[in-house]
């Protein structure tokens, strides 16, 4: 069931970041792990996977957002990836903090990296 | 949904391209010829969290969608948007006063038995017409064509609302609101309420969260109910947590809950009249002590995972040690809580060893290493109908979702919403 696609995000989507919710970004947001493995394949396999545990029950199966849980798939890779950083780093911020440390904070830059791209990215 | 299996390098927007005609697919069946071979169809897609629908014998349904409002799908397919929350554009008439806001919104429904001659439907909303703001249960007529409702009369205007966030889980404002509307067998109309994160709510015999309400069209309390002496009258039980699921057993007649447990402990209980469900989650009790924000619902630990036998121990959500009398759940979700939302019997033939059967809407969460089990569960009761003798995962045709509700429908079909935006038909193979 799982998509076996491997996709190189290609470095002018960095540049596109729109930064929703009238959000705006810190220093360290431009170094974000996603930013910083720009030029890296991203493994939406392997983002897909973590997406499928971790994400789609709450933020819906297509990041379309459900419940009290917000939209994510008209978000940029950069705004997902700061929020999913600032989350890891156990920062709260919105209602439901709590439950997006628990989540955020096993993941590795090279995850954060792929899940920014994939849930941006697979449900246009 | 995804299916395609090859493994290549490719620039981002040809995903996009993949990825469109992979979601293309929509309703597809299962072999086999027996009560687990359903067959599904998308009834109606791209909707905005559909929270409840209501049904008349001819496949009329009414429902809602939480920030938008409540619409009609008539027989022929077609739907007309009746009333609007809030400012909301394209509805014939809107509330002004209605808004959403985290779980609140526009939550139950439901046609009057006597519909036919007065026209009457029930519709379960977050209203800011008070202040504090409540939830509100509004009485409607509609239309001979169903394009409008009218003679807006709120029969219940005092459930709370949780007004400000919350150092909790999910601790935004609206909060735990329950939410179903229905009618039962002795024709009562029924509808359920949550804690709004208050600990002194509950408990309380006054403050109507917590609740499930027994009244008539009216708003008034059904002359049998027997709560506690100072409680209001129109209580049937008190002590809940957040109950989102209530259905009528079909030969008792029974109401039962299916109940949203705090990170252990989904319910399924056979209310009492006058009965204690026995939530408490007031902290300097049953041995605890100070809780965030005074709201013991997600202690001892609501930071991150543990056992949920611990969790059941230090926060039970049915308190036997304070209420011995406590109405006893027949079914726990083994310790799990996993997002239990709507209950339903199923009924007909075509259901076979299910007819009868009690059915779950299961949402699912994703916390501290609970099982996050997206389902609807078949729940069949023993020969007496006191307790669950078993209980099977329905084996969907479909990928599945945050199960907000459960329906049957008039056509014998099991009609289902999920909160990411459709409403599916659920129909027995053969």
């Amino acid at each position: 069931m799982s998509s076996k696609i491997i996709l190189s995000a290609p470095l002018v989507l960095w540049g596109l970041a729109a930064f929703a919710e009238g959000e705006t970004p810190d220093a360290s947001a431009s170094e974000t792990p996603a930013t910083a493995t720009a030029s890296q394949d991203v493994d939406l396999a392997a983002a897909e996977q973590i997406f499928k545990k971790s994400c789609r029950a709450c933020h819906g199966n297509k990041a379309q957002g459900a419940a009290s849980y917000p939209k994510l798939s008209d978000k940029e890779p950069d705004y997902l990836a700061e929020k999913l950083e600032r989350y890891r780093a156990g920062e709260k911020f919105g209602p439901n903090s709590i439950l997006m440390i628990q989540n955020a904070k096993k993941l590795s830059d090279a995850d954060i990296a792929n899940l920014s791209v994939y849930i941006a990215t697979a449900f246009d | 949904m995804f299916h395609s299996m090859h493994r290549s390098t490719l620039p981002v927007v040809a995903s996009l391209l993949a990825g469109t005609a992979i979601m293309s697919s929509q309703a597809f069946a299962q072999s086999g010829m027996n009560t687990t071979s359903l067959q599904s169809e998308v009834v109606l897609d791209g909707l905005e969290n559909p929270w409840d629908m209501a049904f008349l014998d001819d496949g009329t349904m009414l429902f809602t969608e939480k920030c938008k409002g409540l619409s009609v799908r008539m027989p022929d397919g077609s739907v007309n948007a009746l009333y609007g929350v809030g400012e909301t554009e394209g509805y014939a008439d809107n509330g002004s006063d209605l808004f959403c806001e985290g779980q609140a919104g526009m939550m139950g429904v439901a046609f009057d038995p006597d519909f036919s001659n007065n026209r009457r439907i029930y519709v379960y909303s977050t209203s800011n017409m008070s202040d504090p703001h409540t939830n509100r249960l509004m009485r409607f007529t509609v239309n001979d064509d169903f394009t409008g409702v009218a003679d807006r009369t709120d029969i219940v205007d005092d459930v709370p609302y949780k007004m400000a966030a919350s150092n909790h889980p999910f601790g935004g404002p609206g909060a735990h609101n329950g939410g179903r509307v229905r009618f039962g067998p002795d024709g009562a109309l029924w509808l359920t309420t949550g804690d709004t994160h208050n600990g002194e709510v509950p408990q309380s015999p006054t403050m109507m969260g917590s609740k499930v309400i027994r009244i008539d069209t009216d708003g008034n309390a059904h002359p049998d109910n027997s709560p506690p002496e100072g409680f209001d009258t129109r209580t049937y039980t008190y002590g809940h947590r957040n109950v989102q699921g209530i259905a009528f057993h079909p030969e008792t007649g029974q109401a039962i809950t299916a109940e949203h447990g705090p990170w252990h402990s989904d319910e399924i209980t056979i209310l009492q009249n006058g009965g204690n469900a026995g939530w408490d989650p007031r902290p300097n009790m049953a041995g605890r002590e100070d809780c965030p924000d005074n709201y013991c619902g997600y202690s001892p630990n609501q930071e991150e995972g543990m056992n949920r036998y611990e969790r059941a121990a230090y926060m039970p959500m049915t308190d036997f040690d304070t209420y011995p009398d406590a109405m006893p759940p027949i079914w726990n979700n083994n310790g799990w809580s996993q997002g239990t939302s709507s209950a339903a019997f199923l009924a007909g033939d075509a259901w076979g060893d299910w007819d009868g059967a009690m059915v779950v809407g299961i949402m699912g969460i994703g916390f501290g290493g609970t099982p996050i089990g997206q389902r609807i569960d078949v729940i069949q009761f023993n020969d007496d109908n006191t307790d669950v003798e078993d209980v099977t995962e329905m084996t969907l045709p479909m990928e599945p979702g945050r199960f907000r509700s459960v329906v049957m429908g008039p056509d014998g079909s099991l009609y289902t919403a999920i909160d990411e935006g459709t409403i599916y038909k659920l129909t027995p193979g053969s």
